[in-house]
């Protein structure tokens, strides 16, 4: 935010600003995001109840980085579990269980196994957290009362309009694809 | 009959199935509103009256603990040779309670089948509590409890490290990772219905609350993109690991070297009964919570009765499981592992034997007929029967095998106490008192996903129509 607002010479921060446009349903939204998108506007998002069908591509989005964050994750867990045990038992303080070697691979299988989940699980929360950028307390489109919609049976439509951007012409487009309700909101900034 | 065919129909349904998945003609705001009225209803008397009842189980928990703490775990029954009795009974039931949670949210949804949709929310929130109620049984049985976290590795300045061949040191890692990926899968289940009451809700109390669990989630299309994802891998990680877990807790007995405990079937038919306790418990409380929360709409038939298949099959299984032991026992020719299970049908612990053989065995024999499968009353009664049945094939595994040992000179008999009992209904009480909490301030149900399976189920294509005759 301060990094755009030193960028375009204003004095005070400026926050900013997005029109919001609510489609009757799930397919009309996704077809607007496309023509949305062809006319430029990149930086724009959905936001409905579930999952929509077709809503990845019409938001131009690609694979998601989740799996290989599971993956780290996941290794991380196998073979950091599995030293730690042959670090502990076998080489810091070597252990005779029953005349069992100290290093005991079939012993340590395991442990292993269950470190391996807990931190690819671990890894995929807190990096979904991270990817989305949650807990975000506040955005711009909670400024707008009928926004709460979108979580329960509405389907909006965001644009992030251009800094200096008067947002006519965004409003004019959502209003032409069929859009029920139209507003523009700005971020607001202490 | 004919009026479910046409719910059915009006559904989008199969053809071929006879009660549909979602009653009745529903959009995104009625699901919102129906799904979340218990939330903004008042309690009322029967909610209380539960609750209050509940709540003296947790305060006898309270009691039977600190009677626990004071005067050590001589207050309970255990003795020599049976050192193990109620607690680990107590453990492994209430851990494979958990597992019915974790195979309907995860397993299930790697399968695609859609009727899990409505029931996962409710059992994964069994399967939290059931776990913390788990964990406290070995916890309380080490005696110190103030000391467990020596079974944690950490540089200690006693130079000690936990001794990794033990199959009661995979117990603590299987048990918290279970705990820990249970909770992590629940709660981000829960951010978009959370969302969903942070923005229904009228009061601004209300929507502070529900707002800051809800982490600010908007429901945003990039969000999605990787919530999808990351929801899958989590189900598709705790498949192996709830098999994983009773599976250890399988191996606390299979590893050892006592007759009866000493089996290579342990873990298979460890896992297949808890999965037969735990559905039978989420069908305990779902069949009286569906009729006072009001969501005979989402949780229908065609659920209760799939849930009753799943108990028969599991059922089956775990009856093979009880031919196979015996008939190893016997073809072994090893007469200690034959004398401990003569013990179990003959000794003085027979009739646990014998309630544990007729609930597990024979009670789930019912659900063969539709009509059992279908029988709120019906159904209901059986579940409990796999309750009571599986707690006693805990005990009889435990309990019974240590009783009478190598020799005679040692055997003994375990009885057990107040506070061993107390212990028991107080976990009982607790659960019910998370539960009960649990159905007042979150949706028992999954709202967004059943907003998309509603979505889905419309936009299917039109059942096609068989002409039979001419």
């Amino acid at each position: 935010m301060e990094h755009a607002a030193e960028q375009h010479g204003h004095a005070a921060p400026v926050g900013k600003t997005y029109v919001l446009a609510r489609f009757e349903t799930g397919e009309a939204l996704v077809d607007a995001c496309y023509k949305v998108r062809e006319k430029g506007f990149e930086s724009i998002d959905t936001h409905s109840p579930y999952p929509l069908h077709g809503g990845d591509e019409a938001l131009g989005l690609g694979r998601s980085r989740v799996p290989r964050i599971a993956l780290a994750g996941g290794l991380t867990g196998m073979f950091g579990g599995y030293l730690m045990m042959v670090y502990m038992n076998a080489v810091n303080w070597p252990l005779n269980v029953g005349g069992r070697p100290p290093h005991a691979p079939p012993s340590f299988i395991p442990i292993t196994f269950e470190t391996t989940v807990l931190l690819a699980s671990l890894s995929i929360f807190f990096g979904l957290l991270t990817l989305m950028r949650l807990p975000q307390p506040y955005h711009a489109a909670f400024e707008l009362e009928q926004f709460r919609s979108a979580v329960n049976d509405g389907f909006w439509l965001s644009v992030a309009l251009p800094p200096g951007s008067d947002g006519k012409d965004a409003t004019g487009l959502v209003s032409q694809l069929g859009a029920k309700e139209v507003s523009t909101v700005k971020e607001s900034v202490e | 009959m004919a009026a479910a065919e046409h719910a059915a129909a009006a559904s989008g349904a199969d053809a071929l199935d006879t009660y549909p998945l979602l009653v009745g003609k529903q959009d995104n705001t009625t699901l919102t509103g129906n799904l979340l009225a218990h939330v903004w209803a008042r309690p009322d008397k029967g909610w209380l009256l539960s609750f209050m009842i509940a709540l003296s189980g947790s305060g006898a928990l309270v009691l039977a603990i600190t009677v626990t703490l004071v005067e050590g775990i001589g207050a309970w029954g255990n003795n020599i040779p049976v050192g193990w009795a109620f607690d680990i009974t107590n453990f492994v039931w209430w851990i494979g309670i958990g597992h019915a949670g974790t195979l309907i949210s995860a397993i299930l949804f790697l399968f695609q089948q859609r009727w899990r949709t409505a029931i996962n929310r409710f059992s994964e929130a069994m399967t939290i509590f059931a776990v913390m109620c788990a964990g406290l049984f070995p916890l309380l049985h080490t005696g110190r409890p103030w000391f467990a976290y020596f079974m944690f590795p950490y540089p200690s300045t006693l130079n000690m490290w936990p001794q990794f061949k033990s199959p009661l040191i995979w117990d603590v890692f299987a048990v918290s990772t279970y705990f820990t990926v249970s909770v992590l899968f629940w709660y981000l289940g829960l951010i978009p219905d959370l969302a969903s009451l942070r923005d229904a809700s009228k009061s601004p109390i209300q929507r502070k609350i529900y707002g800051i669990f809800a982490l600010g989630w908007r429901g945003s299309g990039r969000h999605w993109h990787n919530y999808k994802v990351g929801y899958l891998l989590l189900a598709g990680l705790s498949t192996p690991l709830v098999v994983s877990v009773h599976t250890i807790v399988s191996f606390d007995f299979a590893v050892s070297l006592i007759p009866g405990w000493h089996t290579t079937i342990f873990p298979p038919y460890f896992v297949a009964g808890a999965v037969f306790s735990g559905f039978a418990m989420v069908m305990s409380w779902m069949v009286p919570a569906r009729h006072f929360l009001g969501l005979k709409h989402v949780i229908t038939m065609r659920h209760l009765e799939n849930m009753n298949k799943i108990i028969l099959a599991t059922g089956m299984l775990v009856s093979y499981g009880y031919l196979m032991e015996h008939w190893i026992a016997w073809y072994s020719g090893n007469r200690f592992e034959w004398f401990v299970f003569f013990n179990r049908a003959t000794g003085p612990y027979r009739g646990v034997y014998y309630l544990m053989l007729f609930c597990n065995v024979l009670v789930p024999q019912i659900f063969w007929f539709k009509y059992f499968r279908t029988s709120i009353p019906w159904m209901f009664i059986a579940s409990i029967f796999v309750n009571i049945g599986m707690w006693c094939e805990r005990f009889v595994i435990i309990v019974t095998s240590l009783h009478r040992d190598f020799l005679p000179a040692a055997w003994d008999m375990y009885y057990p106490t107040w506070v061993d009992i107390t212990l028991f209904l107080g976990t009982i009480g607790f659960f019910s008192t998370c539960f009960l909490l649990f159905l007042k301030f979150i949706p028992a149900v999954a709202v967004s996903e059943v907003k998309e399976l509603n979505e889905e189920l419309q936009h299917r294509p039109a059942p096609v129509t068989v002409v039979t005759g001419a």
